[in-house]
């Protein structure tokens, strides 16, 4: 097929001007598609794709493109779906604490849009200007708050996609409350788009609380961490986020809610620290100082080099970074590390030669039993995804997993390659 | 059935573990849902996951179909037995594997009380979050089954929410791990898809829970209302203050004179009565409790009795968990109806479950879990009248219909199974189906897992055209899965 009429093609589905030959920003793993497009409506992207089935062409989506480097390295691509063109907040139900919005709304624009009601979609992952809502729930990234509110996973209570086939479908609905069929919507959360394109999502909100304050914990060293951690979960206090900055080593308490409620366990933290270790500092901070604060651990996620997502049992994430440390150390590998000390889901950031990096995680995978942990490559160049296994050993489940992505996508077209399966 | 089948069967599991006698049979006829009943080819108890597997093999080498069952406790007929299968009763899988409170884990066999969990782990200010109001009789596994919830799901979440690993058989006869002690188990999320998939897709055999510490403080109240109007304003008063409770739940007059004759929990006579329970930080649960109060007094509340012991709100919650059954006490039989709104759209719905009380002529009595929408009409009839049954029947299925007209679900929590299956297409369109059923086929492809369950009509699976792609890495030789 000559190129143009290519284009042209793609466009008799998604409208004049809204497909193109791909170019140079549109390459994905290096790889270059034939043609990109935008369409505007679900109706569109569903013409789209059955166009794409009859044509046996392989299928990539794109959202705000913060996460292309992350996941299975692509196996081919000839049309790249572009989801910009799909980006509106369907309804806020304010009343019923709901949302319905399309995969190619930033989290930022929902979030501000939400807030006029005081409410938000409790995410707080990286890049949120950037993230798209499709990407976020493709790969169930979240952040700090995930402590208290969740994963994407857990607020999903509804979901819109086209499978590779050009058919819409739904599962769940716009109701917080639901068994009616299987979770179609949780399948969808975390498939890296392998499954089918997301075309909107309904979520679970939660109310703005009227203060936050933080406690920020500065230890003298990571070994004092494990403990502190293990006194603030069996405590009575209700933080919204417990993270963890390495080096320096330093934790993040967060707290949202009444004021008085903010302010009292606020010192509670300080008091519970100077208990456990009187050579810790606790400040807390609040307003701008807080925003601050929690820019500059957003900030981490940025800097340059290799994302591992470390996942473990409470009381192994800090041997298990003990053990990084070493390791690293011992290889000329940079590494520092930022995310959910409570919950135990902690990236940590490798800069080094990709081979020395490679068997770092190869290594750091056989310190696990499947189900006890796992390192997940999250953000990483090619060469490094193409080494090792981004996923590592998914265990006896992958069988199902497999048979469930022949199922919805006989022909292996859907993100060739960048999923788990 | 055939009686070198029952005989393999027997030699797994024993034969004082098989059920054949007829009499002896009836008791696993039916679920909570007892209108509909089945005889099952075959009854097997087994001791261990291995006793499981070996039996779900044996299905699976002779095309025998099979049902897991646990207490029996559900309300929407998932575990009536299949006349020509095995029905694969989990309660001697009953035992608390390992208590982890450090890393507040917890793994259990299926078998096990969901109310056994917290009373495992009170000792130590731990508690499972899931509180079904069947806790003391219902099972862990029908809980995973049904994705249960509770009245305290409206801030803590499901099943789902709290379920971290999960052992299961496949239809095929193999078992797997999913999850595990580890959050984000890499690869697709099949805790996510095997928890209310109502056992169609596998046998669970273990489970690995979390455990949530006691919050520092709770709060109840119980406030009395003129009207189930003024009730559900002030339900929206207080969501609308940006407040989350731990619990709101709301009774009509005819559930709390049912409840009262039942277990006498000394509640105010009134239309209406809402639960309010906070929990959380003392702080926050004192300055948001008296919100709560004001909430109440302006929508016009005409009593207040705020809980001053834990006595005090356990009689809240028992006049609460009892109603269902209470609704024996003022109607020889009654329908439990299962649906959900949005929340906002609760004035409409109730409009017209009044309307149509006055058109069928059958009391209908409401409890809600009013901040999450979820409704449970009870439809009282007399079974001794010809057609009330029927009659019954078709006026909670109408309510169902007004569910649907604002946006809702056709089930909250009882589940679809055998009873609301027909009820799927009126949610559902023909390729939302098909795409759950292509998730069916992955895991059973010869429809053996609880069939006739779920879904109207069974997918044809077929082979998958063309073999498994491998992983470009994989491919490339770079690495092996396994």
């Amino acid at each position: 097929m000559p190129n143009n009429s290519l284009v042209l093609q793609v466009e008799s589905h998604v409208g004049a001007n809204s497909a193109w030959l791909g170019g140079e920003g549109d390459t994905i793993d290096g790889m270059l598609p034939k043609v990109v497009a935008e369409p505007k409506s679900a109706e569109a992207l569903t013409g789209l794709l059955e166009w794409a089935s009859q044509e046996e062409l392989t299928v990539s989506v794109r959202g705000g493109g913060t996460k292309l480097d992350w996941g299975g390295v692509l196996g081919a691509v000839d049309l790249v779906v572009s989801t910009a063109g799909l980006s509106s907040v369907v309804a806020h139900r304010h009343g019923d604490l709901t949302a319905t919005v399309e995969a190619g709304a930033t989290l930022a624009s929902v979030n501000e849009a939400l807030g006029a009601r005081r409410q938000w979609l409790p995410f707080d992952p990286p890049w949120a200007a950037r993230a798209t809502i499709g990407g976020i729930v493709a790969t169930n990234d979240s952040g700090p708050s995930r402590y208290r509110y969740g994963a994407p996973r857990d607020v999903i209570i509804g979901v819109t996609v086209v499978r590779a086939d050009g058919k819409m479908a739904k599962a769940g609905g716009i109701v917080v409350k639901n068994v009616a069929g299987y979770d179609l919507s949780r399948l969808m959360t975390g498939a890296f788009g392998s499954l089918g394109v997301v075309v909107d999502v309904t979520f679970k909100l939660t109310p703005v609380a009227p203060a936050s304050g933080t406690a920020l914990i500065e230890l003298g060293s990571v070994d004092a961490m494990a403990p502190i951690v293990a006194d603030l979960v069996s405590s009575d206090l209700t933080p919204s986020a417990i993270e963890l900055q390495w080096p320096p080593a330093r934790l993040l308490v967060k707290f949202e809610s009444v004021e008085s409620a903010v302010e009292s366990q606020a010192d509670a933290v300080a008091r519970l620290v100077a208990a456990r270790d009187a050579s810790c500092r606790v400040t807390v901070h609040r307003d701008y100082q807080e925003s601050t604060l929690w820019e500059d651990h957003a900030g981490r996620w940025n800097q340059p080099g290799t994302l591992v997502k470390v996942s473990t049992a409470t009381n192994a994430i800090v041997p298990t970074l003990i053990w990084l440390r070493e390791a690293c150390r011992d290889r000329n590998v940079a590494m520092s590390a930022q995310g959910r000390a409570a919950l135990s889901v902690v990236d940590i950031r490798l800069d080094g030669a990709i081979d020395t990096q490679a068997q770092l995680i190869q290594e750091l995978r056989e310190r696990f039993e499947v189900g006890a942990g796992s390192a997940v490559i999250r953000r990483a160049v090619a060469a490094l995804r193409q080494s090792v296994d981004p996923w590592g050993p998914i265990g006896d489940g992958l069988r199902v997993m497999q048979a469930i992505k022949q199922r919805f996508d006989p022909d292996g077209r859907l993100n060739r390659g960048r999923g788990p399966v | 059935m055939r009686s070198t089948f029952i005989a393999s069967c027997a030699q797994v599991v024993g034969a004082e573990h098989v059920v054949q006698d007829a009499t002896e049979m009836a008791v696993y006829e039916s679920d909570g849902l007892a209108k509909l009943r089945s005889t099952p080819g075959l009854v097997v108890l087994p001791g261990t996951a291995a006793e499981v597997q070996q039996v779900v093999r044996l299905c699976h080498e002779g095309g025998v179909p099979f049902v897991a069952r646990g207490q029996g406790t559900g309300l929407s007929g998932g575990a009536m037995p299949h006349p020509d299968g095995v029905l694969i009763v989990m309660t001697r899988l009953n035992h608390i594997l390992d208590i982890d409170i450090p890393n507040r884990r917890i793994t259990v066999e299926p078998g096990v009380m969901n109310i056994e969990v917290t009373k495992a782990v009170s000792s130590q200010g731990c508690y499972y979050a899931p509180d079904p109001s069947s806790q003391v009789i219902c099972s862990i596994g029908g809980n995973v089954a049904e994705n249960s919830g509770g009245a305290h799901c409206l801030k803590y979440g499901f099943t789902v929410h709290h379920v971290l690993g999960l052992e299961a058989v496949l239809p095929n006869g193999e078992m797997i791990q999913v999850g595990g002690s580890a959050l984000d188990p890499p690869g697709l999320d099949l805790l996510g898809v095997l928890v209310g998939s109502e056992g169609t897709l596998a046998v669970v055999t273990k489970v690995t829970l979390r455990l949530l510490g006691k919050p520092a403080a709770v709060k109840t109240l119980l406030a009395a209302f003129d009207s189930t109007e003024e009730a559900g304003n002030a339900v929206s008063g207080i969501i609308g203050a940006g407040i989350i409770p731990a619990a709101v739940e709301m009774m009509d007059r005819t559930t709390i004179e049912a409840a009262e004759a039942a277990v006498h929990p000394n509640f105010p006579p009134a239309e209406a009565v809402l639960i309010v329970e906070l929990d959380g930080a003392e702080a926050e649960v004192s300055a948001l409790f008296d919100h709560v109060e004001t909430v109440c007094r302006d929508v016009g509340a005409r009593e207040i009795q705020v809980a001053k012991t834990d006595a005090q709100r356990a009689r809240f919650w028992m006049g609460r968990k009892a109603a269902f059954a209470a609704m024996g006490r003022v109607s020889p039989s009654y329908y439990v109806q299962d649906g959900v709104i949005p929340r906002t759209k609760l004035p409409e719905v109730l409009g017209r479950i009044r309307a149509l009380e006055t058109e069928s002529g059958l009391k209908i009595g409401n409890v809600f879990h009013a901040g999450d929408g979820n409704l449970h009409p009870l439809v009282c009839y007399d079974d001794r009248i010809e057609g009330q049954a029927a009659l019954a029947e078709s006026v909670a299925s109408q309510i169902l219909t007004f569910c649907l007209d604002v946006g809702g679900s056709i089930t909250g929590e009882h589940g679809v199974g055998a009873d609301k299956a027909d009820q799927m297409p009126k949610m559902f369109t023909e390729t939302d189906l098909d795409s759950m059923q292509l998730v069916r086929c992955a895991f059973d492809p010869q429809h053996l897992c609880n069939p006739g369950k779920v879904f109207p009509t069974p997918r044809l699976c077929g082979e998958v055209p063309g073999p498994y792609r491998a992983h470009p890495i994989e491919r490339a030789g770079l690495a092996e899965r396994f």
